[in-house]
């Protein structure tokens, strides 16, 4: 009798503590949903997703900075760490509501934590709107997401594929810069008259913003008369390219090689050609935006000196007030930002991102009530983008939300005291995501083998002006 | 003095308490709290799935002898073939547009006869040849998929939330019913292992895991019933992937690479690789880590959710090796007094604890390697 009492006894010496965890639990966990409820009248909830793991994990205070540089500018924000964007920023607010960034997202270029970190800014810290993410599968993935949630708004940050606004195209999706194939507008044309190249290999990263770079290449080349021999498509996060470039044809065989190897890989892509095939010659290699940008340019530009790149949809040197203009705005708020290199598209297309976002909030004078309709219906279909020219100086969207810009094709060249620099070679002019209907909704996607190779004018085929010292000429390349 | 199994009534009287009050919480937890909320959408949501695929692994550890690496490999296959044949128009993939119910029958069915193939070349091997054999096939699945754009390649397939049948809805706007399918299926899952494990095919299972010799000797088929072991754990596993399929809407070759293999090995070992139940504490552990203290900085080290997971990973290894099944043992113990004839003194119950973590440091054997609960 005496040791059943005591056995209770020792029982509920045990369930005590757990009930009493299971009630505080309880607690702070309806305390908090509560206390969420309460806050969302007020402030506007903004999330910024980025990547900080993975190829392009180097990009994450450059692209915090280029978004809150627009927040600082046109919101009254104010940073708490210039020299690191992540610090947060304080005091935004936009038509007297407050704007708080509720968290940065940390994706590593793949789907699963592009979903789940989405879903941490957006449901867990409760973000209105996003503006990210950044690489092409995270925009797909979002695009997805976005679909799902119409009562929430994403602003892409910077990502090139082409699925978020031309197969996906969920009407609460916003992109003010151009995808993979766009920033590669008139590279092709580029590579048949000046570089003479008939005969081309194509080496791409194997995933959705590889396929668009290189898509864009393609339907340049292949356009004017040019063939792609071969296409090798390494996994993205690659880390020993040897076998891949095995597959491609000896330089003897090909013209020329289109390199579509972005992140951490381009270095050792062209060291594993090196170890196959020998020095590699600036005259046979045009590289997508990765030869110029992303911290790969002090690696790679030595041995590139004269290469072409396809480019980022923005002018490095551009000489127009627009274009200082812009670069002005982000050396003031975060001075040494990305090195100074302000036509970085990773800091241009976030900073146009939430520039576009704060006129959008402006608009309906930060009323996001009604399941932000009325916001998403008054989102800017224009943004004076600073390396824009055309239209006076305007991007415009198009009907699926996605900007027709300006593209600048990139010649790698040696700069004072022989260190790499970059050029603007060419200015082409209101390139739209189709290329003129080449692509539309129902065409199948970028891939390995899409689109084909096929003859074909562009709006801009024979129109490229060149462009010397950073001044847009009327003289057109030939 | 107190009889073995006198504590063991009252540790087992104890723990039904305990799960029938904290099953009774989750019941109602969408009712009484937001059903929107992250919590049911997500945390506990995943807890249930991904806890159904480490509790596979588990099943396979406790009662098999075999840590599984591939079990993560399995509930990918399962969400991946599920995508290719249930979405349909701007879908990557195959995209055929079956039916929710068909393309579910059909996705654990495909993953099932994988897991036995697995199961089949992998029965016999033992120890870390079993372990490598079965990361292999986890390599194998990553690399298949995000080669072969077929089926998806390296973006994988999205939009699987949207081809969900009528019972499961909308995930968004109804995620409280998806909770309680996982729920719902987490509890079957359980029931069905603690069943399986006392039929006469369990019981033959855990004498090949303990005795495979003499079991061979005795005319069992030891490289059948461990291929089967390994297809109902892939069954299981399929039921997970299902599960993370309609939750998160997306899966990819990264829902399937080491990362995530050994995430799912992490929540098994932080649950306990001894008892079913800590399959979907570890579960919980993990996602609610991963969700609160991912901006929690390290003193020194800096801040991130790997740092801290790690950590834990780290102590719960050396202080307690069946994970926070194994604490609950020791706590047990200890608040029933049953310390193997010992005193009742929490003092002396933490001086053993801290002196068999440190002979594990040294790579010693620990005061007492196992406690009875375990044994029996």
């Amino acid at each position: 009798m005496e040791g059943s009492r005591l056995n209770r006894l020792r029982t509920w010496k045990l369930l005590l503590p757990l009930a009493v965890g299971v009630v505080a639990i309880s607690a702070v966990s309806a305390t908090s949903l509560a206390a969420r409820s309460a806050r969302s009248a007020t402030p506007i909830k903004i999330a910024i997703m980025t990547d900080c793991k993975g190829a392009f994990g180097g990009a994450t205070e450059v692209d915090i900075g280029g978004a809150q540089a627009a927040f600082a500018q046109f919101a009254g924000g104010k940073p708490v760490n210039p020299k690191k964007p992540s610090a947060g920023m304080t005091g935004i607010t936009i038509s007297g509501r407050p704007v708080k960034i509720v968290g940065y997202g940390c994706g590593n270029d793949t789907v699963p934590l592009a979903i789940s970190e989405t879903k941490r800014l957006m449901e867990q810290l409760g973000a209105d709107i996003m503006v990210g993410p950044l690489s092409g599968d995270e925009a797909v993935t979002v695009a997805h997401y976005a679909q799902s949630h119409p009562k929430k708004t994403f602003v892409i940050g910077t990502a090139g594929s082409q699925d978020p606004t031309l197969q996906i195209a969920p009407k609460n999706l916003f992109r003010y810069h151009g995808d993979g194939a766009q920033w590669n507008a008139g590279i092709g044309e580029i590579a048949y008259k000046k570089l003479h190249w008939r005969k081309a290999a194509i080496i791409m990263d194997d995933y959705s913003f590889g396929w668009t770079s290189a898509a864009g290449m393609i339907a340049d080349f292949c356009g004017v008369g040019g063939k792609i021999v071969k296409r090798v498509f390494p996994p993205l996060n690659t880390t020993d390219y040897s076998s891949y470039v095995q597959q491609l044809p000896p330089p003897s065989k090909v013209d020329g090689y289109f390199w579509v190897v972005g992140g951490t890989g381009t270095g050792a892509s062209l060291k594993a050609y090196e170890q196959a095939f020998g020095k590699v010659s600036p005259k046979k290699f045009i590289g997508n935006l990765f030869f110029a940008f992303l911290g790969n340019f002090q690696e790679v530009a030595p041995r590139l000196i004269g290469a072409y790149v396809g480019g980022f949809g923005t002018g490095p040197g551009l000489n127009t007030k627009q274009a200082k203009g812009y670069e002005a705005i982000v050396a003031k708020w975060y001075p040494g930002l990305n090195g100074g290199n302000y036509a970085d598209g990773f800091v241009y297309n976030y900073y146009n991102a939430a520039w576009a976002l704060i006129r959008g909030l402006k608009a309906v004078h930060g009323d996001i009530s009604g399941g932000q309709a009325k916001l998403q219906a008054h989102m800017p279909r224009t943004n004076r983008s600073g390396y824009q020219v055309s239209n006076n100086g305007l991007v415009k969207l198009d009907s699926n939300r996605q900007a027709i810009q300006d593209q600048y094709p990139l010649q790698i060249t040696k700069g004072p005291g022989g260190k790499p620099g970059l050029a603007i070679t060419g200015w082409v002019p209101n390139v739209d995501q189709s290329f003129g209907g080449f692509f539309t909704k129902n065409s199948p996607p970028p891939g390995r083998s899409q689109p084909p190779c096929v003859k074909h004018k562009f709006p801009w085929t024979g129109k490229i002006h060149a462009v010397k010292n950073g001044v847009i000429t009327k003289q057109i390349i030939k | 003095m107190r009889s073995l199994g006198t504590f063991q009534s009252r540790k087992q009287a104890t723990e039904r308490t305990a799960a029938g009050t904290m099953l009774v919480l989750l019941a109602i937890w969408p009712l009484v709290f937001s059903s929107n909320s992250y919590w049911v959408g997500y945390i506990l949501t995943q807890t249930f799935a991904v806890g159904i695929a480490a509790a596979s692994l588990i099943f396979l550890s406790a009662y098999g002898g075999m840590v599984s690496l591939a079990q993560v490999a399995l509930y990918g296959i399962c969400g991946l073939v599920l995508g290719n044949l249930v979405t349909s128009g701007q879908a990557k993939g195959l995209h055929l547009g079956w039916s929710p119910w068909l393309a579910v029958a059909a996705a654990v069915g495909i993953t099932t006869a994988i897991a036995l193939l697995f199961g089949a070349i992998a029965s016999r091997s033992a120890g870390i040849y079993f372990l490598m054999i079965t990361l292999t096939f986890g390599v194998i699945a990553n690399t298949f998929f995000g080669s072969v754009t077929t089926f998806g390649g390296f973006s994988g397939i999205a939009g699987i939330d949207t081809y969900t049948p009528g019972l499961v809805g909308n995930h968004v706007t109804q995620p409280a019913r998806l909770y309680y399918i996982a729920f719902t299926v987490a509890i079957i899952v359980y029931l069905l292992i603690r069943y399986i494990v006392r039929t006469p095919f369990g019981i033959a299972l855990q004498g090949v895991r303990d005795e495979p010799v003499r079991m061979r000797s005795l005319g069992y088929n030891v490289p059948l019933h461990r291929t089967l072991a390994f297809g109902l754990a892939g069954f299981m596993a399929s039921l997970a992937g299902v599960l993370y399929a309609w939750s998160i809407g997306v899966v990819a070759p990264g829902t399937l690479d080491l990362a995530s293999t050994v995430d799912l090995l992490v929540i098994a070992v932080i649950g306990g690789l001894a008892r079913i139940e800590g399959a979907w504490l570890g579960a919980f552990v993990f996602f609610a880590i991963q969700t609160y203290v991912r901006n929690v900085s390290v003193p020194v080290l800096g801040g991130s959710f790997n740092t801290i997971i790690g950590f834990i990973f780290l102590a719960i290894v050396i202080i307690s090796p069946n994970g926070l099944m194994g604490l609950w043992d020791m706590i047990t113990r200890y608040a029933f007094g049953d310390r193997g004839g010992g005193s009742s003194e929490p003092f002396r119950e933490l001086r053993r604890i801290v002196s068999d973590a440190w002979f594990r440091l040294k790579g010693g054997a620990p005061t007492r390697t196992q406690s009875r609960s375990e044994t029996l």
